[in-house]
């Protein structure tokens, strides 16, 4: 009985360590450069990131969305690239600069502010710490908006409003005004970092959706410098992507 | 909400296994190039710009490829190349090089790095995978790896 009591107790001692390691200042401590994680197949179950939860557009945009994504799949496959803004050298803007192809982000803690800074086009947010958020009429739109942070024990859960909808969200959709981009940052592992991501915007989505993305830490990663000065691709007339070709007009 | 208003909604099935979100192209596609058929071109740099968000090489060629004697090469962006093993100074303006690329589909005389080789007989790739540190060359870095990369 006696060793009953002992073992009961040593439990919860080895519960609490556990709780309070996963809030200890190395848990909270997401600062530095990191790299999208790949996932898909032969990941790792352990630390890929959960897959994203269904996407339902309201009627009136899925159809639009739809007949895009059909247009621009048609257009690849004649060799003309889809015009986005990017090929205007124009940032991502939230939620998409969270992710651009390999290319990391810095994360930077400071007083009462993290900082994130992407390599990709160079892209910067300000996340206020245990500051309230502003009413979504009230933050001018733009393509970071404005971000508000606090720590849930080992979860640093991030809310942003006020990006504009001509800045396309996840996947390329649309969204309007009300837009709302909630993110709970954690260490899966000290060198793992999952942000899961939900979206939710009452006049373009049926209902909310949540996706998550991977990185893994860069130690000692030196951030290289993306100012897109040299752009020789082009939309031409018709609506199509050119690469203009012999040297640049410098 | 109505069953009309449920059926007509789409549900956006992505084929999204474990990976989570499929990372976005950088810049562009590469689907202006046609990758199933690359060809090799050699001569002369002309000029190299290591600038974002693409490095160009431009080439004066031994002999005219397509009816061209001038070529323009794209490759990955600085952060990309230097993950492959690049420096900025790697390739520089009278180098003789030969290069294995992708041309334009539409004729025009310029073309997307599959891998390059230097006079010093190095081989390169279009940049290294992701995680890499800089001055680590990817022993895989040509055309495979370019196609997931910086783009």
């Amino acid at each position: 009985m006696a060793a009953t009591r002992v073992a009961i107790v040593l439990g919860v001692l080895a519960i609490a360590g556990v709780m309070a390691e996963a809030q200890s200042p190395a848990a909270r401590n997401i600062s530095g450069a990191w790299v999208p994680m790949g996932g898909g197949r032969g990941a790792d179950p352990k630390i890929a990131p959960p897959p994203a939860t269904p996407i339902v557009l309201k009627p009136e945009y899925a159809k639009a969305y739809e007949a895009r994504r059909t247009a621009e799949a048609e257009a690849v496959k004649r060799g003309e690239p889809v015009a986005t803004p990017a090929i205007l050298c124009l940032p991502y803007g939230m939620p998409r600069m969270m992710t651009v192809a390999s290319y990391p982000l810095e994360i930077l803690q400071t007083a009462g502010q993290v900082t994130i800074i992407t390599e990709a086009f160079s892209e910067v947010r300000r996340v206020y710490v245990d500051q309230p958020q502003l009413p979504i009429d009230e933050v001018p739109p733009g393509f970071y908006g404005h971000s508000v942070g606090r720590w849930d024990g080992d979860t640093f859960v991030i809310d942003t409003v006020g990006i504009k909808p001509s800045v396309l969200s996840y996947n390329m959709l649309p969204h309007s005004d009300r837009m709302r981009i909630t993110e709970r940052m954690r260490l899966v592992t000290p060198d793992v970092l999952h942000d899961q991501i939900t979206i939710e915007d009452p006049v373009v989505l049926e209902k909310p959706f949540t996706y998550t993305l991977g990185f893994r830490r860069l130690p000692d990663y030196k951030m290289v410098e993306f100012v897109c000065e040299n752009n020789r691709e082009y939309i031409d007339e018709q609506g199509r992507v050119r690469m203009r070709v012999g040297g640049s007009q410098k | 909400m109505s069953f009309r208003r449920i059926t007509g909604s789409l549900v956006i099935a992505f084929s999204v296994l474990a990976g989570g979100a499929r990372p976005a192209l950088a810049h562009h596609s590469f689907s202006m190039f046609d990758q199933a058929a690359p060809i090799t071109i050699a001569g002369v740099v002309t000029s190299v710009e290591w600038t974002n968000p693409h490095v160009y090489i431009e080439l004066d060629l031994t002999e005219p490829v397509k009816g061209a004697k001038h070529w323009s090469i794209e490759l990955g962006s600085p952060s990309i190349l230097q993950r492959g093993g690049w420096k900025f100074n790697t390739v520089k303006k009278g180098d003789k090089v030969s290069a294995l690329v992708s041309p334009l589909k539409n004729g025009d005389p310029g073309s997307l790095l599959t891998r390059i080789t230097l006079p010093d007989g190095r081989v390169l790739g279009n940049g290294g995978p992701a995680g890499v540190g800089p001055g680590t060359t990817a022993p895989n870095a040509g055309a495979g790896a370019s196609s997931t990369l910086g783009r």
